[in-house]
């Protein structure tokens, strides 16, 4: 299955040692994201964090201070990405006097729009498949 | 959708189900326990309404989450390295 990715990148005025416990430190997390966090910075620890009432579920994969954190990510209850699903990779540059922070995410679930597509298409194959009665690929008309 | 355009009472929500008005209470509170409605007092009644933001698509989360996250993130780190 095709897999989604997100990138984006920020400069911070702060070194990458600060920021670094902004993605590792519950108290420091939460003044930017999510209403409730829990975080055991450990390769294979804990990573739960509700961001706008999405309870987002995984766990560390990796912690290389200060300049790069591999996290697995998913939502809890969701069929489309469950936890631990994608991956976010944190990397943080030293850059002029700041960090260059950037932040990919991997292993995305196609958009819905494409998979209705390909659940359609793949319907009307079938039905073309049934409707012809002898399995052949349907002809358009 | 019943309460999508209007807050209401719980007996008048009842109205339209084959259902208690007491299952219909347990069925709000797990919709506002998941953020799918909200609640608000108004004299002796509480209201339900529905929260358009809870049913926000995963595309629209996560297409916000990281750029508006890195800019919130930014503020929050440059404003506690100040104090």
């Amino acid at each position: 299955m095709p897999a989604e990715s997100i990138s984006v990148e920020m400069h911070i005025e702060a070194p990458p040692e600060r920021v670094f416990e902004y993605f590792t430190r519950p108290e420091a997390m939460l003044r930017w994201m999510g209403e409730w966090a829990a975080l055991d910075p450990t390769p294979g620890g804990e990573f739960s964090v509700n961001i706008r009432g999405v309870p987002v579920r995984g766990s560390y994969l990796e912690l290389n201070p200060p300049g790069r954190i591999v996290i697995a990510w998913g939502h809890a209850g969701s069929d489309r990405l469950p936890p631990g699903s994608s991956t976010v990779e944190v990397r943080l540059h030293a850059d002029r006097g700041g960090t260059r922070v950037e932040v990919i995410h991997t292993g995305l679930p196609e958009p819905e729009a494409t998979r209705h597509a390909d659940g359609w298409r793949h319907f009307l194959k079938q039905l073309a498949k049934a409707a012809t009665g002898d399995g052949r690929a349907p002809t358009s008309r | 959708m019943l309460v999508r355009d209007q807050s209401r009472p719980v007996n008048e929500i009842a109205e339209h189900f084959d259902i208690s008005q007491q299952a219909v209470s347990q069925h709000l509170k797990v919709l506002r326990e998941a953020g799918l409605v909200a609640v608000r007092p108004e004299r002796q009644r509480r209201l339900y309404m529905v929260r358009p933001e809870g049913f926000e698509s995963l595309e629209a989360f996560l297409a916000d989450l990281w750029p508006s996250g890195l800019r919130r993130l930014k503020a929050a780190v440059e404003a506690d390295d100040a104090r």
